[in-house]
């Protein structure tokens, strides 16, 4: 599923969060956007989901404009928050029942994909405990789990080891090498290793520009490029 | 209609899975009994009163005719508990959108698909099931006194049906306030301050010319809710109710609207 954005603008009163992005992202591909926190990298995923309209330009995603029908985009895309935002007080089992019901699966064919997701994402312990009593690193695997539900072509992850402790980055980071190639994923992440280690491809994104894209090895181990990003997170080089 | 279920059933779970809901009907059910008990009380009093030996004994005659179930415990109650569900509907309505705002789970459900206008709806549902259950809670006692007043069913369906509306109304009003505040508590607040606004114009009617007035007492809750407890159920009433919930329905849709140009 392709991903085109044209001279993409967002602003917010007088902030410009992103500015004239333009880039592509091919089907198939896993495709890392980083940059520090405030350098625009939400606010593109929020346009990409249909969440937010654009000041100006355009976005598409497989040719069709999250703004002008959100729902038809959704339908194709499973969306990884940061960890948390999901429903401490609801079981496991029965969030992804919703997440699925929400999807339009019914019957059989959503029992088939709540245990599919299951057993992927080893959830079977914690099917029937409240996600709140949950580790991070479970809920950050429930929530990979509901957005695989429908089985979409393209997946966007958002900062999907925030807040996560050594071992459970590497968890989640495990299983996110394991989905690539098989539909196109966006990663967004401030974690230059998690980037590199994950995306064939990345850009990366300061003050909402686009300052660097290509292949991933590339352009991070390119000094400036790196020395740019350092700096924008607060690392000193 | 699988989407609307699953939101619906979600929305349950997530109201039934937290103490606040068992508090709710538990306050509204204390309360309503407080009220009524009270004024019960204060009728008894009245009427030992009246059945003292120096009042005349207990000859009816004695009695003064305002001195009634209807009059002394009945109206107060209604009128009372009117005020008290202003106080305890935005209680219900406060967490509705603005907890799935306050821990982000709002785009979530936006990016599963489901509608604005479906979410807006599956919410509505669940919040109408449960005023509607508040108030079979709480109408326990009114019922008491119509029944023990002898008015008959058609007079309870009447105040049932007012009760309910009125609540759904008041409900409305803290969804609509629940959807474009970004703190439960400013929601509930925002909730309260409208509902007391609209309870009750009359205060305002020296200050204004009389076709103002007359405008004002139309939109205005108190009057309306009061036409039930008498027993009238006429169509403008229900029209304004309805009218209530569907502008209320509709300002809530367009919350999300204003959410994705970022306002």
């Amino acid at each position: 599923m392709r991903v085109e954005a044209i001279d993409l603008t967002r602003r917010f009163g007088d902030h410009l969060a992103l500015d004239r992005l333009s880039l592509s992202i091919e089907p198939g591909e896993a495709f890392g956007l980083l940059g520090a926190n405030g350098a625009g990298k939400t606010t593109f995923i929020r346009m990409v989901t249909g969440c937010l309209l654009p000041s100006d330009g355009t976005v598409t995603v497989d040719g069709i404009s999250p703004s002008a029908s959100p729902t038809a985009v959704q339908a194709r895309l499973g969306f990884v928050m940061e960890t948390s935002r999901l429903y401490p007080e609801l079981r496991v089992r029965s969030f992804l029942r919703f997440i699925g019901g929400a999807r339009g699966l019914s019957g059989s064919a959503l029992a088939t994909a709540i245990d599919r997701v299951i057993e992927r994402f080893q959830l079977e312990s914690t099917v029937t405990r409240p996600i709140g009593n949950l580790s991070k690193g479970f809920q950050q695997r429930v929530s990979l789990a509901q957005a695989f539900l429908h089985d979409p072509p393209l997946v966007i992850v958002d900062e999907p080891t925030g807040g996560l402790d050594p071992l459970q980055q590497a968890e989640v980071q495990e299983i996110l090498r394991g989905l690539r190639g098989r539909r196109t994923l966006i990663l967004c992440t401030h974690d230059l290793h998690e980037a590199e280690s994950l995306a064939s491809r990345v850009a990366v994104l300061r003050h909402g520009r686009l300052v660097a894209e290509g292949n991933a090895k590339e352009v991070l181990r390119e000094g400036e490029t790196l020395d740019l990003f350092r700096s924008s997170v607060g690392i000193e080089t | 209609m699988t989407a609307l279920l699953a939101l619906i059933r979600k929305e349950f779970a997530s109201l039934f899975a937290l103490p606040t809901a068992y508090l709710t009907l538990t306050m509204v059910a204390l309360v309503t009994a407080l009220i009524f008990f009270d004024h019960l009380r204060i009728y008894n009093q009245t009427l030992f009163l009246y059945a003292t030996t120096t009042m005349g004994g207990f000859s009816s005659d004695e009695i003064p005719d305002y001195i009634n179930l209807w009059d002394a415990v009945f109206f107060p109650v209604m009128e009372t508990l009117g005020l008290t569900l202003i106080g305890v509907v935005p209680l219900v309505t406060m967490r509705v959108f603005a907890e799935e705002r306050s821990r982000g789970t709002d785009e979530l459900l936006v990016t599963t698909g489901l509608t604005p206008t479906t979410i807006v709806v599956g919410k509505f549902i669940v919040t109408l099931l449960f005023v509607t259950l508040m108030m079979a809670v709480s109408f326990v006692y009114p019922a008491t006194a119509i029944e023990r007043g002898g008015l008959g069913f058609q007079h309870l369906a009447a105040v049932f049906v007012g009760l309910s509306l009125y609540s759904i109304a008041l409900a409305s009003i803290g969804l609509v306030c629940s959807a474009f505040a970004s703190s439960q508590l400013v929601a509930a607040v925002s909730a309260w301050a409208v509902a007391f606004v609209f309870w009750d114009f009359a205060w305002i009617h020296p200050f204004v010319s009389e076709g103002v007035a007359g405008f004002l007492d139309a939109i205005c809750l108190h009057l309306r809710y009061g036409s039930f407890a008498e027993g009238i159920v006429s169509l403008e009433n229900i029209v304004y109710f309805v009218g209530v919930v569907l502008v209320a329905l509709a300002a809530a849709r367009f919350s999300f609207d204003l959410r994705r140009v970022g306002a």
